[in-house]
């Protein structure tokens, strides 16, 4: 294969985001962005999930085929099975990934970037000019790709950070072991997510509906194994399902993990940057990731092509990479994930206690700022919860 | 990562069972768990046998033997 100025490891919304940033940013430089299997977009190890705001910076989701369902409501469902209803507008999506994924590396690819699927990177080492050589696989065999610089957005594997001698691993107590079934012919509010917790539900976690469409959803749940029983995340599932959901055909199966901590203390070297998973740009308290990833990638991709038309790809010009999405999203999920390990120590009845509070608000008075004030008065040991997540 | 003591049992991957979903690895200390054509494979000779990556795989597919 020839060589390139950015080669990009890994399709999913980081990657493409990165890739065409890249291109667009420096349209003289060669970008490559490579995906392991046969089609980005699959296998799909996601729920689907993403907030209005930050998937329109990105992409208009109205009437778009790759935007399965706009959700209006977010329902909560207590460890009791307590109904908590939030009104909001405009919550978010729910996506078909394989489309969307697909449609942004076809954007990819219009902006002049060379998409490779079925392309596995297995390693990679510096050369002697300072160029990263990095080995490829795919059915046509091995070759070797130089390039000024590897971006990775390799998902939850991070082998490219692995590869450059950055520390991606992760503590057990924050990696969310994750399973979920497409489940069609349930019932459901096809404008809601559902999410439910709950210590025998998913200790650590909590459990999902995601609507698809009428009467079809992505069911699943992610659980911390150090607080499970000794079933894995599928056995957990199946019991929930088998109570709330009975009825349903399942038609789909993922796992999954997903990493519930801080951004990695540094993601970058020389040549080399990471972005999303790969990089532990999810939100600790949510979950979600896919617009962080899509944002550190629009960083990544615009830092590396700066850096590859100044000459210099040192480590020291692309930690302003880490310091941008630090300002822009890292720092805030310090705080996110303080709040999280609080939240972990409150139990079922305190939860469910907390439901109830929120219910006497009147439905069109329960704004997310009265919730946390009535919660506040009335359950005083929130009250160190909250201190730890503003200090 | 070479491991200073022989341990007494290490995981090994089912490869029947998984899912190649690569949440073992960045759970694991030493960074012992890699892929192999997609296959996730575990290094014999640097698994410390600390056992973190079993319990977290949503399908079961680690298991500790006799090393």
């Amino acid at each position: 294969m020839h060589d390139t100025d950015v080669l990009v490891i890994g399709g999913g919304p980081a990657g493409a985001v990165a890739a065409r940033e890249a291109k667009r940013t420096a349209p003289a430089l060669d970008v490559v962005l490579l995906e392991r299997d046969a089609a980005v977009g699959t296998p799909v190890r996601c729920a689907e999930g993403v907030g209005d705001a930050g998937l329109r910076e990105f992409a208009d989701p109205e009437g778009a085929p790759w935007a399965a369902r706009k959700i209006r409501r977010v329902i909560f469902l207590a460890p009791d099975d307590t109904e908590v209803r939030v009104a909001e507008r405009d919550v978010g999506w729910v996506l078909d990934r394989t489309r969307f994924d697909a449609f942004l590396a076809q954007r990819a690819a219009s902006s002049g970037v060379d998409v490779r699927v079925g392309t596995e990177a297995a390693g990679m080492s510096r050369g002697t000019d300072g160029r990263w050589e990095v080995r490829l696989r795919s059915a046509r065999g091995e070759e070797t790709c130089r390039a000024r610089i590897v971006i990775g957005a390799d998902g939850v594997e991070a082998m490219v950070g692995r590869w450059a001698g950055l520390d991606t691993r992760v503590p057990a107590r924050d990696m969310e072991s994750c399973a979920q079934y497409v489940l069609q012919g349930i019932d459901f509010d096809p404008d809601a997510i559902y999410l439910q917790f709950g210590e025998g539900i998913a200790p650590g976690g909590y459990a999902w509906l995601f609507p698809k469409g009428p009467g079809v959803a992505n069911v699943g749940l992610g659980l911390v194994a150090l607080k499970a029983d000794g079933r894995n995340a599928r056995d957990y599932l199946d019991a929930w399902i088998a109570r709330r959901y009975p009825g349903g055909a399942k038609i789909g199966y993922t796992v999954g993990g997903v990493i519930a901590h801080t951004t990695v203390k540094r993601t970058y070297s020389d040549g080399v940057l990471i972005a999303g998973d790969a990089a532990h740009m999810i939100n600790p308290l949510s979950g979600g990731g896919i617009v962080n990833a899509m944002k550190a990638g629009r960083l990544a991709g615009r830092t590396a092509a700066a850096a590859i038309c100044a000459g210099d790809t040192g480590a020291g010009r692309l930690s302003t990479y880490h310091a941008a999405w630090m300002a822009l999203l890292g720092d805030d999920h310090l705080k996110y994930y303080r709040l999280k390990r609080a939240l972990e120590g409150l139990d079922d009845r305190f939860f469910n206690a907390l439901a109830r509070t929120v219910n006497a608000i009147p439905i069109e008075r329960r704004t997310l700022g009265r919730i946390f004030t009535h919660a506040l008065v009335k359950h005083p040991q929130l009250i160190p919860v909250a201190a730890r997540f503003f200090i | 990562m070479p491991r200073t003591q022989q341990p007494s049992e290490i995981a090994v991957v089912d490869l029947v069972v998984c899912d190649r979903c690569g949440l073992c690895l960045p759970l694991c200390p030493p960074e012992a768990i890699h892929l192999e054509l997609a296959d996730l494979v575990v290094d014999r000779s640097s698994c410390t046998g600390c056992r973190k990556c079993v319990a977290p795989c949503p399908v079961g597919a680690l298991a500790m033997v006799p090393a």
